[in-house]
Parts: C-alpha cells; sequence; structure tokens
C-alpha cells in the first residue's frame, strides 16, 4: 500500500518505514540529550505495542485511553490503536483524578495508557472501582517500583508480548492494519464543556487527512519541516497537525522534555513549523517585554527602535502600506542589532510557519512577533467541523482569523457556510460532523438542517476574511433583534492610542449601538499641538471637532469589521475622564457600566434622540474633597455622515463654568 | 540481616566534653533509620564518626564488617559511604550539572594532565559520567534546573542538588544531615518522596539525622534517641514515642 492508497494514519506510517526507513520522524529529549527515532523504529514500536495491546484484549471499535505529556510513547500509543481499528481518548495530563473517571465512563475505555506515578495513581482509583478494565500501561515507572496492582504493566514488557505475538504470527499486524478504513473512529475529542459536562467529538481518520489537507492546502508546508509538539493531543488541534500532519507532510516531530523546559528546548531545537495557543504566544511575547524592562536605557532605547523599525516595515507590508525609504534602508540594521538576535533567543530564528489558534488573541501581540519578523497567524476552526479559516499568503488583517481554507476533494466535501439571522456561523461540508460520542439529544441540538451550528458570532472583513466576534451567548441583543459584540468593539478600540476608554451603548430598548468615549489626553494632546490645533483642558480637547473626526476614524476602522447592525452608529466624547474616585471605574480600571449609564443619563438620552449637542452638567468630586458640577456643551457626532463634520466644525465650541 | 555501617562503643571527646558516650548503633542493608535528640544531643558527631570525618578516641566503626580506622576520610567515600551536610557545602558559581559530576570524581580515572589534552578515552569517560549525572538528574527530577548556576537556586532545591552529589558518588551508604531543616512543608514532602526512592530504586539504606519528629516518624523503619551522647532508646517509630526515657529527654521531666 502506497502513501496515497493509506486510509488510516499507522498505514501511512507503515508506508513511510517502507520507503525511508532510515530518515528521522521523531525526536524526543531525554537525560539531555535530543534522541532520534527513525520511521523503521516508531513503525517496531507501534507494531510491538499494537500486538501487546491486542494481547491485552485490544480489538476493533474499542477505546484505548492515552493520559500524559506530549512524548513519543503518547503518539505511539495512538498509532498503534489505531492500527487495531481503536480510538483514542486523549486526557490533559492536569486533569483530576475525578474527571478522568468521568471520562472512563463516558468514552467507555478499558485499557489506559499513562505517563508515569501521579497519572497512574489518579487512573489506579478509577480503574479499581470499573468493571471489565483490562490494563493500565505507564511509560515511565519511575516511583512505581513497589506497586503491585495486577492492572499494572509497563510499555516495554507490552512491547515484549508484541514482538513475541509477532514472531510467532508475522502476519497478525499487517491484516489488522489493512483491515483499517477511512470512516473507522479515530479519536474521541472532549470538547470542555462550559455548559455542562463535556462531550465528546466523533473524529474519524478521513477527519484527520481532511484535516491534514486542509492546512498543507494553505501553508507552504515543506516535507521534512521541524515541528515542536507543545499543545496537548487532548485538543483536537494537535490531533491533525502534530498527530496526522507528521505523518502525512511528513514533518519531523520534536518531543520537548518536560513543559517546563519548552522554552529552552524551542531554542535549542529552532523549529520551522509550530502551533501555539494565545496564552503561550503571549507568554513569549510578555517575556520579551519583561526582560527588556529591566536592561539600561541605552539597550533599551536601542530595544525600542528595532521594534520600531521592524514595526513599520513589517507589519506595514502586511498591512499593505508602504515603510518610508528611511525605515526601509534601516531594517538591515535593526534586523543583525535588534531583531535577529530576538528571534534567536526565543528560537523562532528558522520559523516558517507560527500558527496561533485556540481562542482570540490581541492583535497587539500579533504584531509585535510580526515586527520582530516572525509571520504569525492565526487560525480558527472547531473539533466539531476541524479547521475553518487561517491566515494565508503574505497579506492578512491581524483584525481577522484569515480566509476560508479548501478542502482537498480526494478526502471531502467543499466547505459551505452561512451567518445566520442572529449572526451565528453555520458550517456544512468538509470531512463531516459525525456527532457527539453517546450523544444523540446534543448532536442533533447542535445541528440545523445539515448545518453544524458553531455557536460563535462571525463578521466578514472587506477583503473577505472571517472575522470572530463573540460566542453568540455573549452579545447584548438590540430591540430590533439583532445582537453585538461588546465585548469585541471596546477590546478593540481601547488597542487605539487615542482612546483610553470606552461604554458601548444599546439594548432590549435600543435600536442601534453608540458609544462614550474616553479620550487618551496624553496621546490626543500630543497629536494635537503636532497640527496646532489650541486647546485649553480635557473638555476642551475632548470638544474639539477635529479630534471628533479622528475618533471616528478609528470607529470606522473597527466597524468595517462589523456586520451592519453590530457598527457604533453615534458617539460622544466625555467631557471628563472616567474616574475611579468617582466609581465610575473599579481600582483596576473596569467600567461600573450602571452607575455610568445612570451618571450620564441625559447625555445617553440625548444621543439616541439624535441631538446634535447637548448642555450638561456631571457632579464631579475634586482632589481635595470639594463637590462641584462640570458643566459642558457637549458634541454628539455620527459615525457614518461624513457631512457632520463640518456641523461640528461650526458649532460653538465647549465652554466650561464651574459651579462651586 | 547483613549490617551495613556499625558504631561499637564510640567515645568522642572535645577536650572535657564527651560528645559521644560509648555509642553503638548498627545501620542494616536496606533500612531507613533515624538518628534523633535534642541540640547538643551528639546526633551530627555521630554523623561524622561514621563518614570518618572525626576520630573516635575508642571504639570502632565498621563499613561492611570492615573496621575503617585505618582509612583516610576519602578512602571511606570511595568504599560508598556518601554524606550531605546540615546547610549545603556545594559549589554556588558551578551548574546543577556540573556540582553532580563533583559526585562522580571518585568513579573517575583520568588525572588532570589527561583532561587537559582531552584523549578520546578522556572525553568517552567524561561522556559515562555526564550520562550517568543525567540520570540523577532525571531521579531527582531536576531537568529544568540542570544548567542553573546553583548559587541561583533556593535552599530547597540546593538541598535536592546535594542530595544529587551524594547519590552520584553511587554510595552504598547515604547519611544526611538534617535534610529537612530550613524547608517549607511542601519542600519536605517532596525529599521525603525522593529519600524513599532512594531506598526503593537504588536499595541504598540511609541515615538521617533529623529534628523534625513529624517527618521521622513517616518515614523511617527504626529511630535511635541520642540524649547528652548516649544511645537511650532504639526501635520501631512507634516504640520508641512510647518510650519514657524518650518522652522525658523531649517533654522535660514529670513528676
Amino acid at each position: 500500500m502506497t502513501i496515497d492508497e493509506a486510509q488510516t494514519l499507522p498505514q501511512v506510517l507503515a508506508a513511510r518505514a517502507r520507503q525511508t526507513p532510515h530518515s528521522v520522524c521523531e525526536r524526543h529529549k531525554r537525560l539531555g540529550i535530543w534522541r532520534e527515532f527513525t520511521w523503521s523504529e516508531v513503525q517496531e514500536n507501534v507494531r510491538a505495542l499494537a500486538l501487546g495491546l491486542h494481547s491485552l484484549g485490544t480489538r476493533r471499535g474499542d477505546i484505548v485511553m492515552v493520559v500524559g505529556e506530549n512524548e513519543p510513547q503518547h503518539y505511539w500509543t495512538e498509532f498503534a490503536a489505531h492500527a487495531l481499528g481503536a480510538a483514542v481518548v486523549s486526557v490533559y495530563p492536569d486533569q483530576s483524578a475525578d474527571e478522568i473517571a468521568y471520562l472512563v465512563e463516558d468514552s467507555g475505555a478499558r485499557i489506559v495508557v499513562a505517563q508515569d506515578q501521579e497519572q497512574v495513581d489518579k487512573v489506579l482509583g478509577v480503574a479499581q472501582r470499573t468493571p471489565g478494565m483490562k490494563a493500565i500501561v505507564y511509560w515511565d515507572g519511575s516511583g512505581l517500583w513497589s506497586y503491585r496492582d495486577p492492572l499494572l504493566r509497563s510499555f516495554e514488557a507490552v512491547q515484549q508480548v508484541g514482538r513475541q505475538v509477532h514472531a510467532e504470527d508475522p502476519g497478525l499486524y499487517e491484516r489488522e492494519l489493512g483491515a483499517g478504513r477511512c470512516l473507522d473512529m479515530a479519536v474521541l475529542s472532549y470538547t470542555s464543556g462550559t455548559t455542562g459536562k463535556p462531550k465528546a467529538v466523533v473524529l474519524t481518520q478521513q477527519y484527520l487527512f481532511d484535516n491534514a489537507a486542509r492546512i498543507t492546502g494553505a501553508l507552504d508546508l515543506k516535507p521534512g519541516c521541524e515541528y515542536l509538539t507543545y499543545i496537548a493531543p487532548a485538543w483536537g488541534s494537535e490531533q491533525f497537525f502534530g498527530i496526522a500532519l507528521g505523518l502525512i507532510a511528513p514533518m519531523v516531530v520534536n518531543f520537548p522534555e518536560g513543559p517546563e523546559q519548552v522554552l529552552a528546548n524551542l531554542r535549542e531545537l529552532a523549529v520551522e513549523a509550530m502551533l501555539f495557543s494565545p496564552r503561550q504566544w503571549e507568554s513569549l511575547a510578555s517575556l520579551v517585554q519583561a526582560r527588556m524592562s529591566d536592561v539600561g536605557r541605552i539597550r533599551r532605547g536601542i530595544y525600542d527602535w528595532g521594534i520600531d523599525v521592524g514595526h513599520r516595515v513589517n507589519v506595514g507590508r502586511l498591512e499593505g502600506r508602504k515603510a518610508s525609504l528611511g525605515a526601509r534602508l534601516m531594517y538591515p540594521l535593526a534586523d543583525a542589532l535588534v531583531l535577529k538576535p530576538l528571534r534567536d533567543k526565543l528560537g523562532l530564528v528558522r520559523t516558517r510557519i507560527a500558527l496561533c489558534g485556540g481562542s482570540a488573541m490581541a492583535p497587539q501581540g500579533f504584531r509585535l512577533f510580526h515586527a520582530m519578523g516572525v509571520k504569525l497567524r492565526n487560525t480558527y476552526g472547531t473539533t466539531e467541523t476541524g479547521v475553518l479559516t487561517l491566515h494565508h499568503g503574505e497579506q492578512y488583517d491581524l483584525e481577522t482569523v484569515g480566509r476560508w481554507v479548501k478542502c482537498d476533494p480526494k478526502y471531502a466535501l467543499p466547505l459551505e457556510w452561512q451567518v445566520s439571522s442572529e449572526g451565528e456561523l453555520l458550517v456544512k461540508g468538509g470531512s463531516g460532523f459525525k456527532g457527539y460520542w453517546r450523544k444523540p439529544d446534543q448532536t442533533a441540538a447542535a445541528l440545523d438542517g445539515g448545518w453544524y451550528r458553531t455557536g460563535d458570532a462571525v463578521g466578514t472583513s472587506e477583503r473577505g476574511e472571517l472575522v470572530f466576534l463573540d460566542r453568540i451567548k455573549d452579545l447584548r441583543r438590540l430591540r430590533i433583534g439583532s445582537g453585538f459584540p461588546p465585548q469585541f468593539i471596546e477590546t478593540r478600540l481601547r488597542f487605539s492610542p487615542f482612546i483610553k476608554d470606552l461604554v458601548t451603548l444599546g439594548d432590549e430598548k435600543r435600536d442601534y449601538v453608540a458609544a462614550l468615549i474616553n479620550i487618551d489626553m496624553e496621546v490626543v494632546g500630543r497629536w494635537a499641538e503636532e497640527r496646532n490645533i489650541g486647546f485649553s483642558t480635557f473638555t476642551d480637547l475632548s470638544q474639539r471637532p477635529e479630534v471628533l473626526a479622528l475618533i471616528r476614524n478609528e470607529i470606522s476602522r473597527i466597524s468595517a469589521l462589523l456586520p451592519e447592525n453590530s457598527r457604533i452608529r453615534r458617539f460622544a466624547n466625555l467631557p471628563k475622564e472616567l474616574d475611579p474616585d468617582e466609581g465610575e471605574l473599579t481600582r483596576t480600571r473596569k467600567l461600573r457600566r450602571s452607575l455610568i449609564e445612570e451618571r450620564y443619563a441625559d447625555l445617553i438620552a440625548a444621543l439616541y434622540r439624535g441631538e446634535k449637542n447637548i448642555s450638561f452638567s456631571v457632579p464631579v468630586t475634586y482632589q481635595d474633597g470639594r463637590k462641584g458640577t462640570l458643566s459642558a456643551v457637549v458634541s454628539i457626532a455620527d459615525v457614518d455622515d461624513a457631512a457632520d463634520t463640518a456641523s461640528i466644525a461650526g458649532a460653538q465650541s465647549a465652554r466650561l463654568a464651574f459651579v462651586g | 540481616m547483613t549490617v551495613s555501617l556499625a558504631a561499637r562503643g564510640v567515645t568522642l571527646r572535645f577536650g572535657g566534653v564527651i560528645a559521644l558516650d560509648e555509642v553503638t548503633i548498627e545501620v542494616r542493608a536496606n533500612e531507613l533509620l533515624a538518628i534523633i535528640g535534642a541540640n547538643g544531643a551528639g546526633k551530627t558527631s555521630l554523623l561524622n564518626v561514621l563518614s570518618g570525618f572525626h576520630r573516635p578516641q575508642f571504639g570502632q566503626v565498621e563499613l561492611n564488617g570492615e573496621s575503617t580506622r585505618s582509612l583516610r576520610v576519602d578512602q571511606i567515600a570511595a568504599r560508598g559511604v556518601a554524606r550531605t551536610f546540615q546547610g549545603t557545602h556545594l559549589l554556588t558559581g558551578l551548574t546543577v550539572v556540573e556540582n553532580i559530576l563533583v559526585g562522580r570524581h571518585v568513579h573517575m580515572k583520568s588525572n588532570i594532565l589527561q583532561a587537559f589534552c582531552y584523549f578520546p578515552w578522556t572525553a568517552r569517560e567524561e561522556i559515562e559520567q555526564r550520562c550517568i549525572a543525567e540520570e540523577i538528574i532525571q531521579f531527582l527530577e531536576m531537568e529544568p534546573i540542570r544548567n542553573e548556576p546553583v548559587g541561583t537556586l533556593g535552599y530547597g532545591l540546593r538541598k535536592r542538588v546535594d542530595l544529587g552529589r551524594a547519590l552520584a558518588q553511587e554510595p552504598r551508604i547515604l547519611l544526611m544531615d538534617e535534610p529537612m531543616a530550613g524547608m517549607n512543608a511542601e519542600e519536605k514532602e517532596d525529599l521525603a518522596r525522593f529519600i524513599l526512592d532512594v531506598r526503593e530504586a537504588r536499595r541504598t539504606p540511609v541515615v538521617l539525622v533529623e529534628h523534625d519528629m513529624g517527618v521521622v516518624m513517616d518515614l523511617v523503619d527504626r529511630v535511635v534517641v541520642l540524649d547528652f551522647g548516649r544511645v537511650i532508646a532504639d526501635g520501631t517509630p512507634p516504640e520508641v514515642q512510647r518510650n519514657p526515657d524518650v518522652i522525658r529527654a523531649y517533654l522535660g521531666q514529670t513528676q
């Protein structure tokens, strides 16, 4: 059987072991040294384990559970189970004994392969309560010297039995392997249950092949490239990235020494492909920022300069702006002094494919990596439907999750998608959603006439890239029935240097979204000075027509990413800063919505009445404790109506009157 | 059961102070033995006598039935007696792995000239020693700090490095002087687990001089209690806890 004919992952493995038996397939750091495994070694290990599991009673359709970190044995177990036609449940190593008990019961796993003493301890208690448990196999025996449970077996011992079986019946493995078909159940991937208990998505071999093809179709993944596995196989993404793509692309899969050594290992390897979650990328970014905040002024200055040049050239190119000649001339120097050493320190010097998936990451973090010269890409998908969108090519929008991937017709139907009237993304096609394991009612609830309901609110950017807004259930509803994502709007707008804070308005009593903006006095003040715009106080500055136009621009930029009904229609700049002393913010600068809405009720009412400006006063507390009232004429601006700028410009500028 | 290490009728004086007064103890093969006692009871002195650091005026120390009187400290170490120190006597400028390699010194054959020339056989030896050091690092779960200078580590980790260095000697008996002193509860638990692992995985008898009664009673097979240089009790933890002499020595005289 050739690789093209292979229908299951272990069939691909067998074909690779025949074709390139001596090429490196996996690398694992053990006892301080990177130890390499060739294709034929992995094939031999998988075969021995598969036959060992077979003699323990694993048969087609059974479930095998794996609990442990990303180590070669974790992957071999998965391939071995697949070779026997069994499906795998991967469990996060930090899950508790109770959670494991639920997963064993729900999945029906009767063989558990666990990493070490810590995992064995958790599994043993569960196993003793589970009738029909066949075996617990561990691959790291330290600390287990005195364990005498009859269920326990070491990985090597099981493999040894497998080798004997192979010697007695050399055709058994081939027969089992050959019976594998693309519709075999391969993985039960448990989704984190935000509501209720976790449920398992049934993933088939076809699903793994389909998703691997979606990625190779979208990215320039060179065969033999080096990949670092860090995200857990319990998460669907690693199933088709490290596990499936590792064989199919193929990639050299590198296993770190342990979760705490990932950063050090990353630097030693300088891998070419990696998929991290936003939290992991952010921790890399904050590592850089923390280190740089400790250095002296000169080094800090060089760093800031280098990042700035990188930002102007790299992020500029990404966003379709051409960097100034000066920046482009400086770039090689900035790269040599700052950017390349940074990439080197982080182990990203050879990285060609850097992916971020799992949840939304702030575009700012993205920009830092791009400034450094690492082309970090967003991906979006769900376990049920697989990977859906990805940042393609050289130009993409960091605010989006990228363009739709294409399915290889060999494995799957083309992906179809639509946005429901509630703004929810519905998906059909691909290798198809095969339902939740033993939960037909929940499967039915997730489907709507053949369409899978993602539960995600999305929009589309002008360039046709998908924008992830929020979970549907976190949207706020307007009177007209449609929802809008307050979190999305507020986080994005707060990234604008000119906006310090804002409150989005709009609920079941309002027809559209509006906003109160707290400008950033320092940045806007500097901006105004550069343009010779005179101003006296915060109140004055905030109501300048030029500043209103500036803020309007910022809002329009975000609006382009949002569906029509979710866009901010009108806004006003607050005449004073939101202040924790007056209870408008908490001490950690979180908004106190209801209090703000009460204090600015007149302004909000005028905003929704469609007035252009309102004379408005709000009680204030001075720092010495005296109370007073701030009165000002506040302008209210429409976002869409460009003609409005003129009328604001003509309007009376804000007047101040303090009543003691 | 065979006796690995024994002190027989050992008396140690410093001028007029009698630190140990005809002390006899036996450490059996594969045993976890604790020596406890109040401050100044002679616990550390006994450990120093066992490791050959102090010479007793009377009595003798036997290692596997052979008297150590004629041996130098380094010769005793070479015969498999390893110890950890109260506080840590590590080389703070060197990394964890280098400190552990120091413990491998007794097993190395190359001299300084050979090391300087770095002959192929010297290189081979270094690789072998490094492999053994790495196994100890794995055993004590110190992979993340392998290349950190010891001076930058916290106290709990330093104690672990100290244990690692002692294990690097491949001891036939391990003496530990107040390993838990100054540790927090979690560090104590970690170290207790490692001590049990040493006994289980390496079948090395361990002698523990310890202040912390709670840890000792949960951990060891047998307890020897010293009071003013004399052995006042010798038995399993429950036996020792019931012993009136021990109660008196620890809690004061009851009327």
